[in-house]
């Protein structure tokens, strides 16, 4: 971390890891120490492979693992057993559990690092924990399900010193650097107004990744024997199991996940921060077609406003999802795809789709801008350096992703139902560095949320 | 053709076909020459088609003249209204009734579903009757094309039943407007929560065509209910209330509030025709948005210049989305649940639905400090309370009513331009309002005009 300095190497760290890694019966005293005790994660080096558990292993943890392989895939969390057998195939050699409560603690000297991919609600209690205890983390988008963890994972991430980054795995890309290098240049003036949009919940125009505007069912169907429903709770509160949560709907529930903005937002808000050099908003607004306490909305326009940063003009960012979009700007070719998904930046001198100028004549006459940036080894690849002592991870939590994080998550504070009718009222005005409303109190209940009894980090 | 011609050969027609002794009481009226200036002291003869519901309000508001006919595809539906017009003829088939009727009735109400409000206006206009007819004009754009120059060409007093128009608030929009209150206006936001409003009359279905055929009721003539409309089993998700979200009857959100909530900006502003129009909506469904309007959608209209006036884009949001919170608004104040903000270069102007209801300039301190300039523009007796009033009148004096269909007409067009705009969702249309045309896409082509069933035409 930039910021944090570098564990110092012992060597009887590495001989306590050695020995662990040998037998559990060899331990010798000193081994008993915990590791976060010794004042941070082992150093590993370069040419050491880190030893990794992944909590979450189906489906989008599971591809995070494969792209984690050059380094030792150690141990395997999932609830649901039939995900634990898949992954369990592909790395045989890894011990299994259920809870990551216990993994942590059993593992705690065999793993440097832990791979988090559940569902939105239960990473900040398996992020936090770990990095409590010296982990380096991966921690799939959004990095939390509250604004209050995403600041709190964020600060003990940079506390521990340990080596962070959150799945967006967008942000290594070379797009992503030519659009702020594209802005830095000058080459569309100032930047006024942003719009970004995503089909989620909707998939394209005729189907659905998952749905919402949805109340909750009555039906209470048998839980399925490969998974433990308690478990997969977590921090939630309890409610009967139902397969409208799991596996992968659980998006569309306050309880569970943060919707479509949390989905995508993270993702495509991501390179906006960047090429702006956005902070916290001072507004946020919102309106959205029916919600209730139970799913977000079919769709969702959120506007945040910014203000002026340095040299930089103050920004008003458009989100918009469930098909909505902002107007199609005239500089785009007619013909041209406006797409599912998308970034417009609208500037004094020009505008941007995605990493593009348009129209795309204006982009052949500007070609390329100066580089500034350097250049991505791959997003998963960036983490995996930074826990062996390298720079930080591009979307580390402490320097980028914790603050990206939090004001993704505070769109959805603006959508709440309870706070529907004032917002009819009055923008939400947030202090952010207080991480506070303050024109509207009660909305800050909202910002974190209480833990299930055994839930609390 | 003389007052006293026509007011001679109508008193004889009243006094029933029978006893028309004298050979020019058969004249057809139209041939006549038609309307002229009826004598204010006479009383209209009117019929009603579509006699429930809206209707028997614009009925009960006509009830100073002869209530001498009254059609309804549904007995059950109308019965209200048959029951406090014991003398009316009661008709189901419109068809029957004006033939029957013809030299019985000068003026008709037109309060069906959207679908049936063009074959049943036309067929009147044809005859020469003065039309009062329900908001939005039509359900396609052809229609309402059609009934305009019908209306122009047979000479009838029209009156579309966007009462606001008749309100006072609307003519004082307009006045500010003139008098430069808020300085040039580029931008407008109009918005409803319909469909999803959260009472009876402002839900309306979103889903699939329904697989059960329940029985169609005793009192309901369904094939006649459908009209132009291709044939489908009866549903009590389309009949009485529920057209209004199932495309082939109903217009949607839009078509239903837009000509109460986009017509003040429209009429004040002198929008005119689009040029452009845009729409997103949330449907995800193919077989539930094959066949309803969106839960929510957003449409972006852009207008050209007009004389001194700059281009203006109007976007349109429904399903309780709403435009970002206006610069002008004062923190603390409410955005209403259906409405519009015109945004000017010295302040904006928010109103409400029906006739720029509640228009204020904001903030309010810039309403106070503001020096209200004079009356211009008359004002109509009893304000959106006498619109259907001032048909009447107009029928009797030969002036226009507030919202006749010169006026209406193109404010339907414009409201239905974004209805179908949600049909070809994320397409920026081009339109060429006077060859009604979109130039850019010609699948738009079947929107514009629909194809009726066989036996309907306009």
């Amino acid at each position: 971390m930039r910021d944090n300095k570098k564990p110092k190497q012992t060597k009887r760290s590495k001989l306590t890891r050695r020995d662990f890694m040998g037998a559990a019966a060899a331990a010798t005293a000193f081994t008993v120490v915990p590791r976060h005790v010794l004042g941070g994660p082992r150093q590993v080096a370069p040419s050491e492979k880190l030893n990794i558990a992944g909590i979450g292993v189906g489906g989008r943890g599971g591809g995070d693992l494969r792209e984690l392989e050059s380094e030792n895939i150690a141990v395997l969390c999932d609830v649901d057993s039939n995900r634990l057998r898949g992954a369990s195939k592909r790395y045989p050699k890894a011990k299994t559990y259920k809870d990551f409560r216990r993994m942590l603690e059993k593992e705690n000297r065999n793993i440097d690092a832990v791979m988090v991919a559940t569902p939105d609600h239960c990473h900040f209690p398996a992020s936090m924990m770990a990095v409590k205890m010296g982990k380096h983390v991966y921690c799939e988008k959004p990095l939390t399900h509250s604004v209050y963890e995403a600041r709190t994972l964020a600060e003990a991430a940079r506390k521990a010193g340990v080596a962070t980054q959150m799945g967006n795995q967008g942000q290594a890309g070379e797009g992503r650097r030519l659009m702020s290098e594209t802005v830095w240049d000058g080459a569309i003036g100032q930047v006024h107004e942003a719009h970004i949009w995503t089909d989620r919940p909707m998939r394209g125009i005729n189907g659905l990744y998952w749905p919402q505007g949805e109340e909750r069912p009555e039906d209470e169907p048998p839980v399925p024997e490969t998974l433990d429903w308690d478990l997969w709770l977590g921090p939630a509160p309890y409610r009967p199991y139902h397969p409208s949560y799991h596996p992968f709907k659980w998006r569309g529930w306050w309880d569970f996940g943060t919707g479509a903005l949390g989905d995508i937002g993270c993702h495509q808000m991501d390179p906006v921060f960047r090429a702006l050099k956005l902070g916290h908003p001072t507004t946020v607004e919102a309106c959205c077609t029916i919600v209730n306490d139970e799913t977000y909305p079919v769709a969702s326009r959120i506007t945040y406003e910014f203000p002026a940063r340095g040299g930089l003009d103050p920004v008003t960012l458009h989100w918009y999802d469930g098909g909505m979009k902002p107007p199609r700007p005239k500089e785009l070719e007619e013909g041209r795809a406006w797409g599912t998904g998308g970034t417009l930046l609208v500037g004094d001198k020009g505008k941007m789709f995605g990493d593009r100028l348009i129209p795309e004549s204006r982009q052949k006459a500007y070609g390329k801008p100066p580089q500034k940036l350097e250049r991505s080894p791959g997003h998963h690849k960036e983490w995996i350096l930074a826990c062996k002592g390298g720079k930080p991870a591009g979307s580390n939590f402490p320097d980028h992703a914790g603050l990206l994080a939090q004001v993704v998550l505070l769109g959805n504070l603006a959508i709440r139902p309870a706070l529907k009718e004032k917002l009819t009222r009055v923008k939400l005005h947030w202090d952010g560095d207080a991480m506070k409303v303050t024109n509207l109190p009660e909305a800050n209940q909202y910002l974190r949320r209480e833990y299930r009894q055994g839930w609390t980090v | 053709m003389s007052n006293q011609h026509r007011r001679i050969s109508r008193r004889n027609l009243m006094r029933g076909a029978a006893g028309a002794g004298a050979a020019f009481t058969f004249v057809p009226r139209g041939v006549l020459g038609g309307h002229g200036v009826q004598g204010a002291n006479e009383k209209l003869n009117i019929a009603a088609i579509g006699s429930g519901g809206m209707g028997g309000a614009n009925i009960n508001k006509c009830a100073t003249e002869n209530i001498v006919a009254l059609c309804d595809v549904d007995d059950q539906h109308a019965a209200g209204t048959f029951k406090k017009f014991p003398n009316a003829k009661k008709y189901k088939d419109f068809r029957v009734m004006l033939d029957k009727e013809d030299k019985n009735i000068d003026a008709v109400i037109v309060a069906t579903p959207d679908h049936t409000h063009a074959v049943a206006a036309m067929a009147c206009i044809k005859r020469r009757k003065h039309i009062y007819c329900q908001k939005p004009l039509a359900h396609s754009i052809y229609e309402v094309r059609m009934l305009t120059e019908a209306a122009r060409k047979y000479k009838v007093q029209t009156q579309m039943g966007n009462q606001g128009h008749s309100s006072n608030e609307i003519r004082l929009l307009y006045e500010w407007i003139q008098d430069g209150a808020v300085g040039p206006v580029r931008e407008i936001h109009s918005w409803s929560d319909r469909p999803v409003g959260g009472h009876p009359w402002s839900d309306f279905p979103i889903m699939a065509r329904p697989k059960e055929t329940p029985p169609v009721p005793d009192t309901l003539d369904w094939d006649l209910w459908l009209g132009p409309v291709r044939d489908r089993p009866y549903h009590p998700i389309y009949c009485p209330t529920k057209w209004r979200g199932w495309y082939d009857f109903g217009t949607g959100a839009l078509g239903d509030m837009g000509c109460h909530i986009i017509d003040p900006p429209f009429w004040a502003l002198k929008l005119g025709a689009p040029t452009r129009v845009e729409a997103s909506t949330t449907h995800y469904k193919p077989e539930v948005a094959s066949e309803t309007y969106p839960r929510a959608s957003v449409v972006r209209y852009e207008f050209p210049a007009r004389g001194k006036m700059p281009p203006v884009k109007l976007t349109w949001y429904d399903g309780r989305l709403l435009p970002p919170r206006p610069r002008d608004l004062e923190p603390g104040r409410k955005l209403g649940t259906n409405g519009t903000v015109l945004v000017g270069e010295n302040g904006s102007i928010m109103h409400g639905s029906h006739g720029a209801g509640g228009v204020r300039i904001i903030p309010e301190k810039k309403m106070r400090a503001y020096d209200r300039p004079d009356q211009t523009l008359p004002r109509v007796k009893s304000g959106s309370g006498g619109h259907e009033q001032d048909w009447v009148r107009a029928c009797k004096d030969g002036n226009p009513a507030s919202s006749s269909f010169e006026y209406g007409g193109p404010l339907t067009e414009t409201v239905l331009l974004g209805v179908l705009a949600m049909r070809l969702k994320n397409i920026p249309l081009e339109w060429d309002s006077e060859n009604m045309k979109v130039t850019n896409c010609d699948e738009a082509a079947k929107y514009v005009k629909p194809e009726f069933r066989e036996g309907w035409t306009l």
